[in-house]
């Protein structure tokens, strides 16, 4: 060996611990889903603020036909008694058309002249100052004949209870994923060290210390939490792409909702990537602190 | 130096390996320690580099109490000692140069520091043409030679060396015993376990007599 010739010492612990290239496409897995969870739980976040900012922008004054009233003139009543409240930005009274249109479902395309049609009136207020609900239904009760006011708040409560279900599933995924990433890489960490147990001892016996002995074999394990993750947010991105890119256009459902994830606005894709990435150093830091946790106690057991 | 006080050993639940050992090394001994196979020798070696604790009795290495010691106090003390083993230990993965330098490395010295000592003492021993062999493809002799070196690259104030010449020819075995007497004169202490009577013989240094666990002098 020559003086100057550069030389790198091989590695203390042999390199081919084969559990870890295991562990690699587990953990790699294992990121993956936790990538679709992660996807899902901004989606379901975002689903919900859409759905309650919409409700909560809006409420529908209803007016049934009432014998012995004329429905017109009750609902010009009710735009009257609207205009004149505070916080209240907009009105859109629905024609009978309109109103027939949103039953057709229901009553399908028949000739519907004959029935007493529920008249609407979309009311838009003003969030920052909005009117006062309670007050305006009593009024509208009392004024308008048939009149009742719907704050949409049922169905709120009934969108926002759903969305949380979600959630909860959405994150109890991530907790198993995570358990179970745990569980992996000690699994993993003992074959190792048992596999390497001649090579232990005799660092042991030239006086290394425990922290060493883990730093040789641990630093394995943090590029194997990197990799893994790596591997499961890029597959995991490839597949919303993929689903973004060959689902139907406009149909909602799967494909739209991969879209909004990956070609949102400029400032909400960004984030969308930013917590999607968040999945390689969580399986990196998972990945090293438990194998270090799991080496230091096992060599404690190393006379 | 070593100092062991009423020292027993037995593994498990079965009969006491070693009964009652006393002996102490002042720094700068040579010793042999010597008796039949299965008398305890290697469990006694075993003992003083810290690989085993005995079931009673005091050992004192270093003016300290190995019993009190923590792992780091092991690990600290440890690196002050140079052990040959009988069956090598070389890591077969790591070349020759790699398992002769590990104690060095261990202690956190750069390669650069250390490459011209452990090429000049694999030159000494005569592997320096295996520096880069892997200890499979070496024979008996010279994993023997690789582990001496591995022993006493670090210069250790106390060697323990397990049957350090079974594996080499008369000629080298004289070599080997001049290096260890060699590193006496510089102050390492020196206890060796052996068989070979020609060996102890040479040295003229004292002898201790392991039988059926107990120790005497010679």
């Amino acid at each position: 060996m020559s003086e100057a010739a550069p030389y790198r010492p091989g590695p203390i612990v042999p390199p081919e611990a084969a559990p870890l290239k295991s562990l690699t496409v587990t953990m790699a897995v294992m990121c993956y889903l936790a990538c679709l969870a992660i996807g899902a739980l901004i989606l379901i976040d975002r689903a919900v603020d859409s759905w309650t900012g919409g409700l909560s922008r809006e409420v529908t004054v209803q007016v049934r036909p009432v014998q012995g009233a004329d429905v017109e003139a009750e609902l010009a009543k009710a735009e009257a008694l609207l205009e004149s409240v505070p916080g209240i930005v907009a009105t859109q009274t629905l024609d009978r058309a309109a109103a027939a249109k949103l039953l057709e479902p229901w009553l399908g395309k028949g000739n519907l002249d004959d029935l007493p049609i529920p008249r609407l009136i979309r009311v838009t207020i003003d969030e920052s100052a909005p009117p006062d609900l309670a007050g305006l239904g009593e009024a509208l009760k009392a004024k308008v004949k048939g009149a009742s006011l719907d704050t949409h708040k049922r169905w709120q409560a009934e969108l926002t209870r759903m969305a949380r279900a979600l959630s909860t599933l959405s994150f109890a995924v991530l907790f198993l994923i995570c358990v179970s990433a745990v569980a992996m890489v000690i699994f993993a960490t003992r074959t190792v060290l048992d596999a390497n147990r001649e090579v232990v001892d005799v660092l042991h016996l030239v006086g290394a210390r425990d922290g060493y002995i883990s730093r040789q074999i641990d630093g394995r394990f943090l590029k194997t939490g990197l990799w893994g993750g790596l591997i499961g947010v890029a597959l995991g991105l490839a597949t919303f792409l993929l689903l973004g890119l060959t689902g139907p256009a406009g149909a909602g459902g799967v494909a739209d909702a991969s879209r909004s994830l990956i070609f949102a606005p400029p400032g909400t894709a960004l984030w969308n990537y930013a917590i999607l990435l968040t999945v390689p150093f969580a399986a990196t830091l998972i990945s090293l602190v438990t194998s270090r946790r799991t080496l230091i106690r096992m060599l404690r057991n190393v006379p | 130096m070593l100092r062991l006080e009423s020292v027993g050993l037995r593994y498990g639940q079965g009969p006491e390996i070693l009964s009652d050992v006393n002996f102490r090394l002042e720094s700068g001994d040579f010793c042999f320690l010597t008796g039949p196979s299965g008398a305890g020798k290697t469990s006694l070696l075993r003992l003083l580099f810290l690989a085993l604790r005995p079931s009673r009795g005091l050992i004192r290495l270093f003016g300290e109490d190995v019993a009190a010691l923590d792992r780091n106090g092991l690990a600290r003390l440890r690196r002050r000692i140079g052990v040959v083993f009988q069956e090598f230990r070389l890591l077969d993965h790591l070349t020759t140069y790699d398992n002769v330098a590990l104690p060095l490395r261990v202690a956190g010295r750069r390669e650069a520091s250390y490459r011209a000592d452990v090429m000049d003492l694999l030159s000494w021993v005569g592997l320096a043409d295996q520096a880069h062999a892997y200890p499979p493809v070496l024979s008996g002799g010279e994993k023997q030679r690789a582990a001496i070196a591995r022993a006493v690259i670090g210069k250790p104030e106390l060697l323990l060396a397990d049957e350090p010449t079974g594996n080499v020819d008369p000629a080298l075995a004289r070599r080997l015993l001049h290096l260890f007497v060699e590193l006496n004169r510089l102050g390492t202490t020196v206890l060796l376990a052996t068989h070979d009577a020609k060996l102890i013989a040479q040295a003229r240094a004292p002898v201790m007599h392991l039988e059926h666990g107990e120790l005497r002098a010679a």
